[in-house]
């Protein structure tokens, strides 16, 4: 049986998911022996750019023409598209405010020149194309990552938790950085999968994996109301990965 | 005329390419295209409350994330006048060297390494050169482990906040990151070996200004505050505050990343600017280790920089061993971070990342929030220098075969390590009106 092709590509973003990737020193090996790489630029000079790709990764946002340009082509050519980490599932922090002036904001960061710039407002990969999976997390965890790439290579879905971080940080027993300290802590609205990373180390959730599914953003708005919180700033906080009109 | 036109630079981090256009034998210009697009980050930041910035502004780099989150949180600690603990800032140069160890593995093995032995890429190379490949990965592993334990997790670390950790790591993590370190120091000679084994590139000369963060007592990425410019026994000194007559950067054209020269010359940033400007750590075993690379400082050739990350990778591990046997000796106190109090003012930090020099400045309104944030990265400050470098490389090159020439190129470009994520990120260039640096107590902790 020929091994599967896949591409892993990076739109406009940190790498951060590449390197995630890249950081999966135990595995890489066996990984790259189960299927062939295609295309992987952050990584090889060898890239193919044509040619059909059975699993594409792709990571970051759509902000200029040529990521548009280079998404479209990539869906093309491949058979699965697995949207890779937050920027690309929510259109992750580039996208926190846009519908900012985005002219004005060029000007005042580059000048005239930056009028010129190929520069469009952040999305995320399903506002352009067709997403077959996605795998969310600033940056993703390198375990959703491979157990992806297991279960794809068997044909089945990838699945993460449908549920929120709070339930991940009760089953560690850790003290409610919301309730019991009074600080703005993202869990209640963010989907899980990382193990309560941040309340594990008293620190709380930034909402960094983006929402969780049917969240109840308003309840918790009404939470932080209550404890004082001025309603508008926290929205605004509760935004920072994934702009409220992005749902999936 | 003829043009030689590399699209998409390939094992870097980010977008970017290279473009040269020739009259004959005479090159007419050279551009290091970035085409990342911007995120505009910094714009977006503003009326952001001082606890969302240093998480945000990680996310310029992932590479160099855990430089941009201790940079940034230094830079909000100076303009609200916190001091950290002695073991904070132990902890937080023990990340950075961490983030080193990978950066630089992840360069000199997986992207640079398949230039001199001709493969496309690590996996590649890894199947007939497994040693290397897998010595890479170990070493890289490591880098990564001591950011996991530090800093909570490799990527955007979490752990880090204003004022000092969400927890300190345990005494049994210590030990074993001790272990790790101690088997990568012997791993030192097998490094070198590699290293010295390589080919020459002995394609670009050029005379090259270089900055880098001045520690004359002590080896430090994460303290100091001048910045030392050098070349050719020419030397100047700017004071961190002074940071924008480093980076009087210009927008150009071909480029989402503004140039920085210094008194009208390029500069060079990064592993071997910092051992140009702080000679005094090559001792031990790094001077033996530099005889064997055949490495001569100040260096004329930027491929030299592979060597210096070699030497920096050696370099790391003894600091890092260094912090860790300390932070055993003294015990690791249950610190929790100093409480934050805002207030309106300027603060700005220069730290060493590890491609060079990366400079966070924020005003903050009374609120604590951010009126202006001002990032200037490595490669940023880079890349005027790498456009030099490159123009070089074409004038030297005698064959004027594309293939040979297009190769150089790449390694060349490839040498500085760019960080073209990073590079796109900018700035306003002044201060707004009212506000003057925050001054506190001690002067050299403003920075």
């Amino acid at each position: 049986m020929s091994k599967p092709r896949v591409g892993i590509f990076g739109l406009t973003g940190c790498a951060g998911d590449q390197l995630v990737i890249l950081n999966c020193e135990d595995q890489l090996l066996d990984l790259v022996a189960l299927i062939e790489i295609r295309d992987f630029l952050m990584a090889s000079s060898d890239g193919q750019p044509d040619g059909a790709l059975d699993i594409a990764f792709v990571e970051g946002a759509v902000l200029t023409m040529r990521d548009a340009d280079t998404l479209r082509a990539i869906r093309k050519r491949s058979q699965i598209l697995v949207a890779l980490g937050t920027c690309a599932v929510w259109g992750g922090v580039a996208a926190m405010d846009r519908g900012a002036d985005r002219g004005k904001l060029l000007e005042e960061v580059y000048g005239e020149r930056g009028l010129e710039y190929d520069s469009c407002a952040a999305q995320a990969l399903h506002e352009m194309v067709k997403v077959d999976f996605n795998i969310t997390g600033c940056p993703i965890e390198k375990e959703h990552f491979l157990s992806a790439v297991a279960v794809l290579l068997n044909g089945d879905p990838p699945l993460y938790p449908q549920y929120p971080v709070c339930t991940e940080c009760r089953m560690r027993e850790n003290n409610c950085l919301l309730i019991e300290r009074g600080e703005i802590c993202c869990g209640p609205i963010t989907a899980a999968g990382c193990d309560a990373r941040c309340p594990n180390l008293r620190i709380p959730c930034i909402g960094c994996r983006g929402p969780v599914a049917d969240g109840n953003a308003e309840s918790v708005l009404a939470l932080f109301e209550a404890k004082g919180f001025d309603r508008r700033r926290v929205a605004a906080r509760l935004r920072t990965f994934a702009p409220q009109e992005v749902a999936q | 005329m003829s043009t030689i036109v590399i699209e998409h630079l390939a094992r870097v981090e980010g977008h970017g390419g290279i473009t040269v256009e020739l009259e004959g034998d005479a090159v007419t210009s050279v551009h290091f295209d970035v085409f990342e697009g911007a995120r505009l980050l910094e714009p977006l930041l503003r009326g952001k409350r001082y606890d969302e910035v240093a998480p945000i502004l990680s996310r310029i780099c992932s590479i160099c994330s855990t430089a941009h989150t201790l940079t940034s949180l230094k830079a909000t600690e100076n303009a609200f006048g916190i001091h950290v603990s002695p073991q904070t800032e132990l902890l937080r140069e023990l990340m950075f060297r961490g983030e080193s160890i990978e950066s630089h593995a992840l360069h000199l093995f997986l992207l640079a390494l398949p230039d001199y032995l001709n493969y496309p890429s690590a996996i590649a190379m890894a199947a007939d050169k497994p040693a290397a490949a897998l010595l890479g990965l170990r070493i890289k592993k490591l880098g990564n482990t001591i950011q996991e334990v530090i800093g909570g997790r490799a990527i955007h670390p979490v752990n880090a906040v204003l004022g000092g950790f969400g927890k300190v790591p345990s005494y049994d993590n210590l030990i074993a990151l001790r272990s790790g370190l101690m088997q990568a120091m012997s791993d030192c000679d097998t490094v070198i070996d590699l290293i010295a084994s390589l080919p020459a590139t002995d394609f670009c000369h050029s005379d090259t200004w270089f900055a880098a963060l001045r520690s004359p007592n002590l080896d430090c990425y994460y303290a100091g505050d001048e910045v030392m410019v050098v070349s050719n026994g020419n030397r100047a000194i700017v004071h961190a505050a002074d940071y924008r007559s480093l980076t009087n950067e210009k927008a150009v054209a071909h480029s989402h990343a503004k140039h920085s020269t210094f008194r009208g010359s390029p500069f060079m940033v990064g592993s071997l600017a910092r051992l140009t400007v702080n000679p005094r750590r090559l001792t031990g075993k790094l001077a033996v280790a530099m005889k064997r690379l055949k490495l001569q400082l100040p260096a004329d050739n930027p491929m030299d920089n592979n060597k210096a990350q070699a030497l920096e990778l050696i370099n790391d591990f003894e600091r890092a061993l260094e912090i860790i046997e300390q932070l055993l000796r003294d015990g690791v106190k249950d610190e929790r971070a100093i409480p934050v109090h805002p207030r309106a003012g300027i603060g700005a930090a220069i730290t060493e990342a590890p491609r060079g020099l990366l400079i966070h400045s924020y005003t903050y309104d009374e609120e604590g929030r951010i009126a202006n944030a001002d990032v200037i990265t490595p490669t940023a400050l880079n890349a005027a220098s790498i456009e030099l470098h490159l123009r070089r490389t074409v004038e030297q090159c005698a064959e004027r075969e594309e293939a040979v020439i297009t190769k150089r190129l790449q390694m060349v470009a490839r040498a500085y390590d760019p960080c073209i994520s990073c590079s796109v990120h900018l700035v306003r260039p002044c201060a707004p009106v009212g506000l003057s640096y925050t001054r506190t107590e001690n002067p050299t902790k403003r920075f």
